[in-house]
């Protein structure tokens, strides 16, 4: 994933880390709260917006994916660029990149639970129940 | 329902811990409420991926059938809407109250036009014959995207609280729990039709 900073307030934002780029970039433009830095290059959008960019992105390529004739690499593509979507959307628009390891958890150990018992289900013949 | 406006997260006279503190018990709470949607979503999805193992044909011709252009705009609306709900708090955090305003309103009809084209298309499907119980598709189909839309509406209902709240200055630049614990929520919401959009209608 792209490295992304917004200059937003320190409770909106990732905590800046003594020497690293955030923490320059914080002392360098400290008034600037709609600004986002992307591998380098500055746009003048919050990284809210810049997220929903890559969203919008994501989603036509989805549904130009999705008009091709069927098949397995194009099925697998579909599911990770909705996964890339999810993760996007958890990560920066639920702050999820900013909170405790413990909501990680809460949100990821009952997916994984779930999967792991439709692996299961895979395995037992449906019928039409 | 999650009380809207969590006033009492601004209140330490009741020695219940610091702002933070209670910010932080809100937000925990809510993301074990969000824990059992999970898994609750999380059932009707494998029952459609399931389903859509062991009868691909079927699925195909409901896609036929359906389209994506329709659902496809609906995921941009909803998308938008995720936009706007998050520039709402960005706005508020800057202490723009009427910009929380403009982008909740936006969140808002963005959220209603979702549940009306969701309409649309259950009125396109039923004119193909796929009802609720036309066939073993049809609870597969219609149980996840209806419990979504479901959401939707609660998520609008909640949007347009959290607006009044705002109109009578309920909330500030500091104190924006209520609005946070409402983004978990819609985001969420995003969250599960980003998952649906790919299960049900692309694959």
């Amino acid at each position: 994933m792209a490295q992304v900073h917004e200059h937003a307030p320190a409770a909106f934002t990732d905590k800046a880390i003594p020497g690293t780029e955030k923490e320059a970039v914080d002392a360098a433009a400290p008034h600037n709260h709609d600004v986002t830095v992307i591998m380098g290059r500055t746009l003048p959008f919050p990284v809210y917006t810049v997220v929903f960019g890559i969203l919008a992105a994501i989603t036509i390529v989805e549904v130009i994916i999705s008009e091709l004739p069927e098949g397995t690499i194009g099925n697998i593509l579909l599911i990770v660029l909705s996964l890339i979507k999810a993760v996007l959307v958890v990560a920066f628009y639920m702050h999820l990149r900013e909170e405790s390891p413990l909501y990680t958890a809460i949100l990821v150990v009952p997916v994984v639970l779930v999967v792991i018992a439709t692996l299961f289900l895979t395995s037992v013949p449906l019928g039409n129940y | 329902m999650t009380d809207t406006t969590l006033d009492h997260a601004h209140d330490d006279s009741h020695g219940h811990g610091s702002i933070a503190q209670q910010a932080d018990n809100w937000k925990t709470a809510f993301w074990l409420y969000l824990a059992s949607e999970v898994v609750i979503f999380s059932v009707l999805i494998a029952m459609f991926v399931l389903y859509r193992l062991e009868f691909p044909a079927r699925i195909k011709e409901v896609h036929e059938a359906a389209g994506v252009l329709l659902v496809a705009i609906n995921t941009f609306l909803l998308l938008t809407s995720s936009w706007a709900m998050v520039m709402g708090l960005h706005q508020m955090r800057k202490g723009d109250r009427a910009g929380l305003i403009r982008w909740f309103s936006i969140m808002c009809a963005l959220g209603a036009l979702f549940v009306g084209l969701q309409y649309v298309e259950y009125q396109t499907l039923a004119n193909e014959g796929i009802t609720l119980y036309s066939d073993s598709f049809g609870m597969r189909f219609y149980a996840p995207t209806a419990f979504h839309g479901f959401h939707v509406i609660v998520g609008v209902l909640w949007g347009l609280l959290v607006i009044n709240h705002a109109r009578k200055g309920g909330y500030s630049a500091e104190r924006t729990i209520g609005i946070e614990v409402f983004g978990l929520y819609w985001h969420f919401v995003d969250v599960v039709w980003i998952v649906l959009f790919t299960v049900i209608y692309l694959i």
